[in-house]
């Protein structure tokens, strides 16, 4: 794996992710495809980095975004009279675009904790057994009488919740601050 | 290829394998193999990973803890994000930390003053404890509150770990105590997603009324006099108030899926799905979503979200019945799609857009 790239993309990408997804939220109306989006966004700008590097990431990403939308409306996937005027508001506004989201190790901390607090019973006491106590997944399994796959199994859910808590950054207040999105793209 | 979902499916089993200890080179080539197949295979590991590799942090929380036993949800985060910086975290735990700095203080005189001379001062001191003691027991903690501007949406953390979310225009003010976790709606509508605390009821009250729950998902809506209150999970009870004249309503217990009015006249239910129930609350995803629903109630609707307002010029109008979903901060493209498909003809005059049947 190429380290570098791998870390440009969790530093100036994924961090996004909270403002990305209000904005797919808000710009696309079918919600089961946004996860689908998501994934086809971050392709393209992983691939297109991996040539050169954006010089503004985050424009670069929500540029991206909206190419990717459109294509999929022009594709006649979705034909419907919201998505035509939701496609017309993707010239309108972008919310969340302004302010970076970097976190402090507090916040981060914080984010976490508020993370691990939103897993269900079960996943919540193996994450919390396995990261915060630092057990390995095989007393994991000792201490709470249950199988290593059943705690492997766990450790899948639970990565892949924290992982939309963390970068969705659920906790940041959503305080809308509307933006030509003209200005941001083409930089 | 796979869809999304099922490849992030199959990076975090990955992800958990590693995980697990027993890890072979044999297994390492196996993964890279995957991760080569395809870039939405790298992406969804590489998310993954770095949130899980992120929370290795979270060791630091052991500190002070002697036995490895689970926490319950929530302790933590009072007390060790206390003395936080950023206005947002204060506003997250701000119920705790007034108690303890009294607390705190009241120690730090003790011991300054030799309080053994003074007999006073020590009675003082544990006065001052107890009663902090005592306060923080019975009474209520603390009060916030928190509103928004019209057009906008605020997530609201609160401090007993419940979440609200404020639509357009709208207010609450939070008290929480031991007995009781208390959300007066003045304005607008709320959703909130209720913490599980048994014996601790969650209550909001708007127009005469209270909602009640213990650990649950619903939005409570105020209208001049009435209100409307939607359950997406678990049952809420919505009962009368006690101190008002009207007529004494019963108390009606709400499933998930219920949509329930409540006007002077009594209360209407519909039991729908919780997917039906859901379109009741698009707006916080900024959409208002309309099913056969009258010109006038739609504009209604979009005028609760923006400062450019509405108006039906003439009763014909009104009665139009719309369908669709709508981002409710685009009332213009909403106005001229009226007057593409509907006999409407819309007029601006200052602030104010009419709509008038052709």
């Amino acid at each position: 794996m190429d380290d570098s790239l791998n870390d440009w993309f969790c530093r100036e990408i994924l961090v996004h992710e909270g403002a990305l997804m209000r904005y797919l939220l808000r710009c696309w109306f079918r919600r089961e495809e946004i996860h689908d989006l998501r994934q086809d966004i971050y392709v393209r700008v992983y691939e297109a980095a991996a040539k050169a590097r954006p010089a503004m990431p985050k424009s670069f990403m929500f540029t991206t975004a909206r190419h990717l939308m459109i294509d999929r409306l022009r594709r006649g996937r979705v034909v419907s009279i919201e998505a035509m005027g939701d496609l017309d508001a993707l010239n309108v506004l972008v919310d969340d675009l302004s302010p970076e989201r970097r976190l402090s190790a507090r916040q981060e901390l914080k984010q976490l904790s508020a993370a691990i607090d939103r897993l269900p019973d079960r996943c919540r006491e193996v994450v919390w057994l396995r990261r915060v106590e630092d057990l390995p997944q095989k007393e994991v399994a000792l201490r709470m009488g249950i199988s290593e796959k059943t705690v492997e199994k766990q450790v899948a859910k639970g990565a892949r919740l924290i992982a939309d808590y963390f970068h969705a950054g659920m906790a940041a207040p959503c305080v809308p601050t509307a933006q030509p999105l003209d200005a941001e793209q083409e930089n | 290829m796979a869809g999304s979902e099922q490849i992030e499916q199959t990076a975090a089993a990955w992800l958990a394998r590693r995980d697990s200890g027993s890890w072979s080179s044999h297994d390492q080539a196996r993964l890279e193999a995957w991760l080569d197949v395809a870039t939405a295979h790298r992406i969804a590991f590489i998310r993954l990973d770095a949130a899980w590799q992120h929370s290795d942090r979270l060791k630091i929380l052991r500190a002070g803890r002697s036995a490895a036993a689970v926490p319950p949800r929530g302790t933590r985060s009072a007390i060790r994000f206390r003395a936080a910086g950023d206005p947002r975290q204060r506003t997250a735990t701000a119920a705790a930390p007034a108690t303890t700095r009294t607390v705190r203080h009241a120690l730090a005189t003790r011991r300054r003053a030799q309080w053994w001379r003074y007999p006073a001062a020590m009675i003082a001191a544990v006065l001052i404890v107890a009663l902090t003691l005592g306060w923080q027991r019975y009474g209520a903690v603390k009060q916030t509150s928190f509103q928004t501007a019209l057009g906008a949406l605020q997530q609201v953390s609160l401090a007993d770990g419940s979440s609200a979310i404020l639509s357009s225009d709208s207010r609450i003010v939070v008290t929480l105590s031991r007995r009781e976790r208390h959300v007066d709606l003045q304005r607008g509508e709320a959703f909130f997603m209720v913490a599980k605390h048994a014996g601790r009821p969650f209550v909001v009250s708007a127009n005469g009324r209270r909602v009640t729950a213990v650990g649950t998902r619903f939005a409570v809506r105020r209208d001049q006099t009435d209100l409307r209150v939607v359950v997406t999970e678990g049952v809420v009870r919505l009962e009368p108030g006690d101190h008002d004249g009207r007529e004494r309503q019963p108390t009606t217990l709400l499933p998930a899926g219920s949509v329930a009015l409540a006007s002077d006249a009594g209360v209407v239910v519909h039991a729908d799905s919780v997917q039906q129930a859901k379109a009741y609350l698009e707006w916080r995803n900024g959409f208002v979503s309309f099913h056969d629903t009258p010109l006038a109630a739609a504009v209604a609707e979009f005028n609760r979200y923006n400062v450019q307002k509405i108006a039906i010029a003439d009763a014909a109008a009104g009665k139009l019945r719309i369908g669709g979903n709508f981002r409710w901060s685009n009332s213009r493209a909403f106005v001229r799609l009226l007057e593409q498909g509907f006999p409407i003809r819309a007029e601006r005059r200052g602030d104010t857009i009419f709509l008038h049947h052709r």
